[in-house]
């Protein structure tokens, strides 16, 4: 404890210098924490997927569970030559999956990985705790676009500059239900700061208080991650790889990864926004993380969940895809509003 | 340097994140510059096309369809933009009520309303077809 008290004392004498600390230090953690999380999502993905299409999945390496595979797999990507194709535009080439993974950090840096209780008091995980977190984190999100749009247009090949047409599009179209979905959820809970909306779910989840925002803005997630059934921008059957079919070794690697952080992310994000974060009946004799394990049981169901998805679902054509945004979610989405500022009222 | 916490010092540690989120994956090019190995030939690095010679490059013109979404998208972001401050109008207490309802929710109602008609005028006009 005595800790804790002086680093809010040097936090409150030195607070820009406090900061630099804080951001390299949780920069540093969040970046190993993250890109292992993510290879355990990408193990997970491909366990559960196994498990539901009635086959094994990995199990060779590391034993029957095949928990090792992901290691082989870098050691693999680490491994194969760089090629940069003849006629790619160098500079971009090499830039997007940099840009890619930086804008994965920039969500990072904002979002509560849930929560601790030191003495009676909740203690969020974050490290940027602004005011307008939510708006903060939903901005960083659609930037992914922009390193994916780098690759495709940067490769000289007509299947990436399809690809990166087609991310964009599906961008601009989901971006703005999204938007008008967090701005609901701030209606509620009275503030755009991420933590204050985990805090306003005490009583009542706001996936249940809107369910139609919650359904709105699950879609609109699966969306910007580029998951089935919206993945349009690397459709095998039809682009080959999309976005990334001129990306080999360890630059796919970075961008295949940059997919997972995101989709890890995003999940958090529905978690805190709907599913009330870390919010939990306090489990007696672990009191101390009983906060983390509710989020942690929520974030894994959602992951399960969109993978259950990519699974069951086909593939959607792009037309479909942005009519599905511009002219069914983005009404429906201000219909949501509505409700909110409605409900919001009553309950005032 | 001291003094309280202003809300720009809330940016500082995303800047760090910025720049090692950065250099994360520079480390791994370096890396993978000493430990891989480096036999480039003419061929191998062509442009994928179907197994075939590629044709011409990927500088394709684009139908003028994609602007109509661009300036769409713009027109709609930046409508949603205005919602993000009226949050914390609606939440104050200093805004005036007239018959019950405070002044603030009537106006954003007529600018949903405004919106949505806007949109339904771009759906009937065919802007957001996909072509």
């Amino acid at each position: 404890m005595e800790l804790l008290s002086a680093i809010t004392d040097f936090a409150a004498r030195e607070p820009k210098i406090f900061a630099v600390i804080l951001g390299l230090i949780g920069a540093a953690v969040l970046a190993s924490v993250i890109n292992v999380a993510a290879m355990a999502v990408v193990w997970l993905e491909r366990k559960v997927m196994g498990d539901l299409q009635a086959r094994y999945g990995p199990n060779r390496v590391g034993g029957r569970w095949g928990i090792l595979q992901l290691g082989a797999d870098a050691i693999k990507l680490f491994t194969k030559e760089d090629i940069i194709p003849r006629g790619a535009d160098k500079s971009v080439y090499v830039w997007a999956p940099i840009v890619a993974s930086a804008t994965t950090m920039l969500v990072a840096g904002a979002i509560p990985f849930g929560a601790v209780i030191i003495d009676g008091r909740e203690i969020p995980l974050v490290v940027a705790n602004m005011d307008i977190s939510a708006l903060y984190v939903e901005a960083a999100l659609s930037l992914m676009a922009i390193g994916a749009f780098m690759a495709g247009y940067s490769s000289n090949n007509k299947y990436s500059m399809l690809g990166a047409f087609r991310g964009v599009a599906r961008m601009i179209a989901y971006e703005v239900p999204m938007g008008v979905c967090v701005i609901s959820v701030a209606v509620m809970a009275h503030s755009l700061n991420l933590v204050e909306i985990v805090n306003a779910q005490q009583s009542i989840w706001f996936a249940v208080a809107q369910p139609l925002g919650f359904v709105i803005f699950a879609i609109c997630l699966i969306t910007d991650l580029g998951r089935m059934p919206f993945d349009q921008t690397e459709a095998e059957e039809e682009i080959i790889a999309g976005y990334n079919t001129e990306y080999s070794g360890i630059r796919f690697g970075l961008l295949y990864f940059q997919e997972y952080n995101m989709m890890l992310l995003g999940s958090i994000l529905l978690v805190l926004l709907f599913l009330g974060g870390w919010n939990g009946p306090v489990i007696p004799v672990i009191s101390f993380i009983s906060p983390m394990i509710w989020f942690f049981m929520k974030l894994l169901i959602v992951l399960v969940a969109l993978i259950w998805i990519r699974v069951s679902l086909v593939r959607f054509r792009i037309d479909q895809v942005t009519d599905l945004g511009w002219k069914v979610l983005l009404p429906l989405s201000l219909v949501n509003f509505v409700w909110a500022v409605a409900v919001g009222l009553y309950f005032a | 340097m001291s003094g309280e916490m202003v809300a720009v010092d809330y940016y500082i540690p995303l800047i760090m994140f910025l720049i090692i989120g950065a250099l994360v994956p520079i480390g791994a090019l370096a890396a993978v510059k000493i430990i891989s190995p480096q036999k480039s030939t003419f061929r191998k690095r062509s442009t994928y096309e179907g197994g075939l010679r590629p044709i011409r490059d990927a500088g394709v013109q684009y139908n003028v369809q994609y602007y109509l979404f661009a300036i769409v998208f713009v027109i709609f972001d930046v409508e949603v933009l205005f919602l993000y401050p009226w949050i914390y109008v609606y939440a104050s207490e200093a805004i005036p009520a007239v018959g019950g309802v405070s002044i603030a929710i009537t106006g954003m109602l007529i600018f949903i309303v405004v919106l949505l008609i806007g949109l339904l005028y771009d759906i009937k006009k065919e802007a957001l077809r996909w072509v």
